[in-house]
């Protein structure tokens, strides 16, 4: 993301394609495509993915919260949370700059005013980041070539997948009304404060904490709320998770290609200029992941149970290389993503292997794994940023127009970058952990987290009165008002045929 | 020899299946069966339409035993899987005329 006092040098000047003179049309176009790649990566991405590892009984349960977790996040996005993360300084005024006002209120640099981003201008207009902005003014071209509405829209489905992560850990037994209420209230309490510390100019990004695409604002946050919220929840029923069999691998498959390929967008829009550091960020990314992926491999075949290649170990290595590529992708060389895939996927196996035996690790019931393979990884991987940020991969500029590039221990001798990073994942780890406790806590005051046990043992059809697979056989219409119940149409009738026209 | 028979709440096969190893049995067939008795179905509702479903799904459990393990047989299937609710289910038993190992051609009760 746009570093506080940076500005990206690989912008060219914006072509007046359009009426708007800001606007690059391909910068625009790539924006937008970037951001629905990152959106198929939770619809229908995890929810597939999800949907393939739990049991044939929660499919239905798993895919509902995934598509309506993305859409409250969307409703909380545009009312007030992007603001809260990516606009003026909570306490100053709506003009305020940067370059001439100081922040005079200390809780100005974790969070934002809260606003709405609806009216016709505010959606059309120049995008702006105002602590970024501030340190945009360098040479010409300044600022965005984007509208507005493409880094709503882009920053959005980064907001909306982080809860999805979430829920990987709180699956098969979070009450869907529970859902509900704490995704829009942990969007604005917990992720909008991440996105402002790390990437909109807050706290952390003014002392120099990287973090390019999210390992940090969305997996270490997810990973950490996720656990927390698992151990407040409590475990899934006894019998559901002694046999946490997969209930689909190619639904995994589906899931996890989607998740993939989408993170082409999740890393290559990030500079938000369709540019060479854009596509830097695709091709790292793509490294670290197959690095992950055969290291994860190699590791089962060594030293697994079983010591067999398999696919789910695959598909966690591919993920594990994802987040860990994360917070570096657009900042190393491809041999520090080759680096990062290796050493993260080594960590991650080895804590998915000896620390889940730990007692605590075992008493907290976290479903998918998610501490794992986005809270572990996703720690590392920012931490990776000090080891292999490589400062001739993008150069930035600063408000004097000096060049700045973020610089790690290896390729720019600056190990101090390494603490900054730490410190920046400190923070986000116990913001986190305290906001998903308290959100919680509060909710449970007034209903229950989990389902009944009752309602835990039948799974969908208890929640939903749908299952992901119905059998047509045994099966009656019930004819509402009627109060009696007829065969259900038979093969080649049409409705009006059947039900009188009623239907 | 006899054929017991037993349709079982699907959650009951694990306390079903370690009651039968402990009086001795040592081999089962089971399959995943719906059927329909005094327990009632449930609705479901797709695109606003709802849907009585009446079959509920159950476990079948074969058991293919000499004759004078019956009782205890059918008594260990019964205490394992009796939650006292609706649609604990049935345990039938059966005369079985032959039994062959398919592998070395015996029959009869050495062959079970």
């Amino acid at each position: 993301m746009l570093h506080l006092t940076m500005h990206l040098l690989a912008a060219a000047t914006p072509p007046n394609a359009s009426d708007q003179g800001y606007l690059n049309t391909g910068d625009n176009a790539w924006q937008m495509t970037a951001a629905t790649f990152v959106a198929l990566m939770s619809v229908p991405g995890l929810a597939v993915l999800f949907a393939g590892l739990v049991q044939k009984k929660w499919v239905v349960n798993t895919m509902m919260m995934t598509f309506s977790g993305f859409a409250v996040v969307l409703l909380v996005w545009v009312l007030w949370a992007y603001k809260m993360g990516f606009g003026t300084p909570l306490g100053h005024g709506a003009n305020w700059k940067a370059s001439s006002d100081p922040i005079t209120n200390f809780f100005a640099n974790f969070v934002g005013n809260p606003g709405t981003v609806l009216s016709g201008p505010t959606l059309t207009r120049q995008a702006s980041i105002p602590l970024v902005n501030g340190g945009m003014p360098g040479p010409a071209p300044t600022g965005f070539a984007l509208p507005q509405a493409s880094v709503v829209y882009f920053q959005f489905v980064f907001a909306a997948i982080t809860p999805l992560l979430f829920l990987g850990s709180v699956l098969s037994r979070i009450k869907f009304k529970v859902w509900l209420i704490f995704v829009p209230l942990w969007t604005t309490f917990a992720y909008a404060v991440n996105a402002m510390l790390l990437w909109g100019g807050g706290y952390w990004a003014q002392q120099g904490a990287a973090d390019y695409s999210g390992g940090y604002v969305i997996h270490l946050a997810a990973g950490v709320s996720g656990f927390v919220a698992a151990a407040m929840i409590g475990p899934r029923l006894k019998r559901d998770r002694d046999r946490a069999i997969p209930h689909s691998l190619p639904l995994v498959a589906i899931g996890g290609g989607i998740v993939w390929l989408g993170w082409n967008g999740f890393n290559g829009g990030d500079p938000y200029f369709a540019s060479a550091n854009a596509a830097t960020a695709i091709v790292n990314t793509n490294m670290a992941t197959v690095a992950a992926l055969m290291t994860w491999v190699i590791w089962d075949m060594v030293a697994g149970p079983a010591k067999k290649p398999t696919f789910l170990g695959a598909i966690n290595g591919m993920v594990v290389g994802l987040v860990a590529i994360t917070p570096s992708a657009g900042y190393v060389n491809g041999a520090g993503a080759l680096m990062i895939g290796a050493i993260d996927s080594t960590i991650v196996w080895m804590a998915w292997t000896y620390l889940s035996r730990a007692r605590f690790m075992k008493r907290v019931d976290d479903a998918m794994g998610i501490i794992y393979t986005h809270g572990i990884a996703g720690f590392f991987g920012g931490i990776m940023v000090g080891v292999f940020a490589d400062p001739s991969v993008v150069v930035y500029h600063s408000v004097s127009g000096s060049p700045i590039a973020v610089k790690g221990w290896i390729f720019g001798g600056y190990p101090k970058q390494i603490l900054i990073q730490f410190l920046a994942a400190v923070t986000i780890i116990m913001w986190d952990a305290l906001v998903t406790f308290l959100i919680l806590k509060v909710i449970s005051l007034f209903t229950p987290l989990r389902l009944t046990d009752a309602e835990l043992e039948i799974g969908d059809l208890a929640v939903h009165d749908e299952e992901a697979y119905p059998d047509s056989e045994g099966v009656s219409r019930a004819l509402p008002g009627y109060g009696e119940t007829m065969p259900v149409m038979p093969a080649g009738a049409t409705a009006s045929a059947v039900v009188g026209g009623g239907a | 020899m006899i054929l017991v028979t037993a349709v079982i709440k699907p959650h009951a096969l694990d306390p079903v299946r370690e009651a039968l190893s402990y009086v001795g049995i040592a081999g089962m067939t089971i399959s995943e069966v719906k059927g329909f008795g005094r327990q009632r179905g449930h609705t479901e509702i797709y695109r606003g339409a709802e849907y009585k479903v009446d079959f509920v799904p159950k476990v079948k459990v074969e058991v293919l035993t000499a004759a004078e393990m019956a009782d205890d047989v059918v008594e260990a299937i019964a205490k394992a899987a009796r939650t006292g609710k609706i649609g604990d289910g049935k345990i039938w038993v059966t005369a079985v005329d032959s039994v062959t190992r398919i592998r070395t051609g015996e029959t009869g009760p050495g062959a079970i």
